[in-house]
């Protein structure tokens, strides 16, 4: 079994940066079997809305991991929609062009509705690079000025076909979220967020096939024994297992 | 082989997982290592009375020895006592309480009988502080976990007891270790990265009990916690099905 982990925060609220942490949280995905992971960022270190400074500390503590362990750990740059286009710009010349990152990461400083996207998602078509939303069902979290409900996130990717949008938190978007992103191309569902629910699994299997649901933990909030095996405890063939687990985002990470 | 002590059986309205009859549980169990198991009704959790689906359970898994039937009580009813009697038919001598479903406060005096009674019919007490994620669950239920400063002040109010909390999270469980002695705890809703690592800092390990919320959440995802835990195997084994046989005197 091989395994590419798409949503992991190796930092969290400023706990978990020094080399031997970092090693540590690698290993014990390497021992169930997760080869690379996509480090996403501390990127609630500073609250909701980080300034153009603390989003380049945070894209720093990623390139750094990234150089500890360059063959485990693939950069997404975060970014606050909010700061404006020079912002955006600036940091993905940087992080993206300078520093190898392979794509976006945006947590909840906007809605994926909002104008302020706009730059963003020029700058993911611009470098052809993936955009990973925090999205959770907004039904019973009413804070979706900030938020994005999967009916957002799958708005989102409708506008810009051209970028390959990665909707967050398959358990938090639950059935209705599978919905929404149905019939939505370049959208994918990452397994990441919440306890090990079952049934929503199968359902988005049921409704929007293998090639559009990415496996993710969210680490270090979850385990990797119960996320991977999550997947190997719901019922799929082996190619659709493998694609979830590592050929789709292999394929969307070009890797 | 585990000792499960967090199962249910029957339907549950607001998701789409299949209903599995008590043998195909019993099968799925086994398929993933676990002998026996402590298995509640769903139906008991939802209805007007729970003493119909408690029966119901009961002769459902008469002849499934692996599946340890432990009726769901509300004392909020006026037939607290007929309920209890179907406990002591079991082969657990248990019950289990959903007092954010069954509308009570857990610490009330009004329940000072109920509890009393519990401890002079020598009756495992197992409270389930919470059965699904509320953050996206469904609209309408609009039902919180049990607070931690509720059993905290349930704990001091019957110091004698020493219930199974069910569902709790690593967050509450640390205030509520610090307070009370007096409860042991399942691992179903405890994740983090070294879940189990954390909780032996919290709780002494004979107070942990594996418990998978089979069918609510995948089986082989909450083994997983526990058979790729970094613990002692020893330790594991406690947690996986010794403690369980203690506390149920099995």
């Amino acid at each position: 079994m091989r395994a590419i982990d798409i949503h992991t925060h190796p930092v969290f609220h400023h706990a978990g940066f020094t080399r031997p942490a970092v090693e540590s949280f690698a290993a014990q995905a390497r021992a169930q079997g997760v080869e690379r992971m996509v480090s996403l960022g501390d990127v609630l270190a500073f609250g909701p809305l980080p300034t153009d400074a603390q989003i380049r500390h945070i894209n720093n503590e990623t390139a750094r991991i990234m150089r500890w362990l360059p063959d485990t750990f693939i950069g997404f740059c975060a970014l606050n929609p909010r700061l404006g286009e020079r912002h955006v710009m600036g940091e993905m010349e940087r992080c993206v062009g300078g520093l190898g990152f392979r794509g976006i990461k945006l947590e909840i400083s906007n809605n994926a509705r909002d104008a302020c996207m706009k730059p963003v998602m020029r700058a993911a078509e611009r470098w052809d690079v993936p955009l990973l939303q925090h999205t959770w069902s907004m039904t019973n979290i009413h804070m979706r000025h900030m938020h994005s409900d999967p009916e957002d996130t799958a708005a989102l990717a409708r506008r810009h076909p051209n970028v390959q949008v990665i909707m967050a938190h398959l358990t938090g978007c639950g059935y209705r979220g599978v919905l929404e992103a149905k019939g939505v191309d370049n959208l994918v569902v990452d397994t990441s967020g919440g306890f090990p629910e079952n049934g929503i699994l199968d359902y988005a299997l049921e409704h929007l096939g293998a090639d559009h649901i990415v496996y993710g933990s969210d680490l270090p909030i979850r385990e990797t024994s119960v996320t991977l095996n999550r997947i190997l405890g719901t019922p799929m063939s082996a190619d659709e297992r493998a694609k979830i687990l590592y050929g789709n985002t292999r394929r969307i990470l070009k890797l | 082989m585990l000792f499960d002590t967090n199962v249910h059986l029957g339907s549950w309205p607001f998701t789409l997982v299949p209903d599995l009859s008590a043998t195909r549980l019993a099968s799925h169990l086994r398929a993933h290592g676990i002998r026996r198991a402590v298995v509640s009704a769903t139906a008991a959790i939802l209805a007007p009375d729970p003493l119909p689906a408690n029966r119901a359970l009961l002769a459902a898994v008469r002849h499934i020895p692996a599946l340890l039937p432990v009726p769901v009580v509300n004392p909020a009813l006026a037939n607290w006592r007929e309920q209890l009697d179907i406990a002591e038919a079991g082969p657990l001598r248990a019950i289990k309480l959903f007092p954010n479903y069954h509308n009570y406060r857990l610490d009330s005096a009004r329940f000072d009988p109920f509890f009393s009674e519990v401890k002079s019919r020598r009756l495992r007490l197992l409270i389930s502080v919470r059965v699904e994620d509320e953050r996206h669950r469904y609209f309408a239920l609009r039902i919180k976990s049990v607070p931690a400063k509720t059993l905290i002040s349930f704990l001091r109010r019957n110091p004698l007891l020493h219930p199974l909390v069910l569902g709790i999270g690593l967050p509450d469980l640390r205030v509520v270790a610090k307070k009370c002695e007096n409860f042991s705890t399942d691992t179903s809703f405890v994740e983090w990265l070294g879940s189990l690592e954390d909780l032996t800092q919290v709780l002494p390990v004979r107070r942990i009990l594996f418990g998978s919320h089979t069918p609510f959440f995948v089986t082989r995802a909450s083994v997983a916690k526990l058979a790729a835990t970094p613990l002692p195997a020893r330790t594991a084994a406690a947690i996986g099905s010794g403690n369980a046989g203690r506390f149920f005197s099995l």
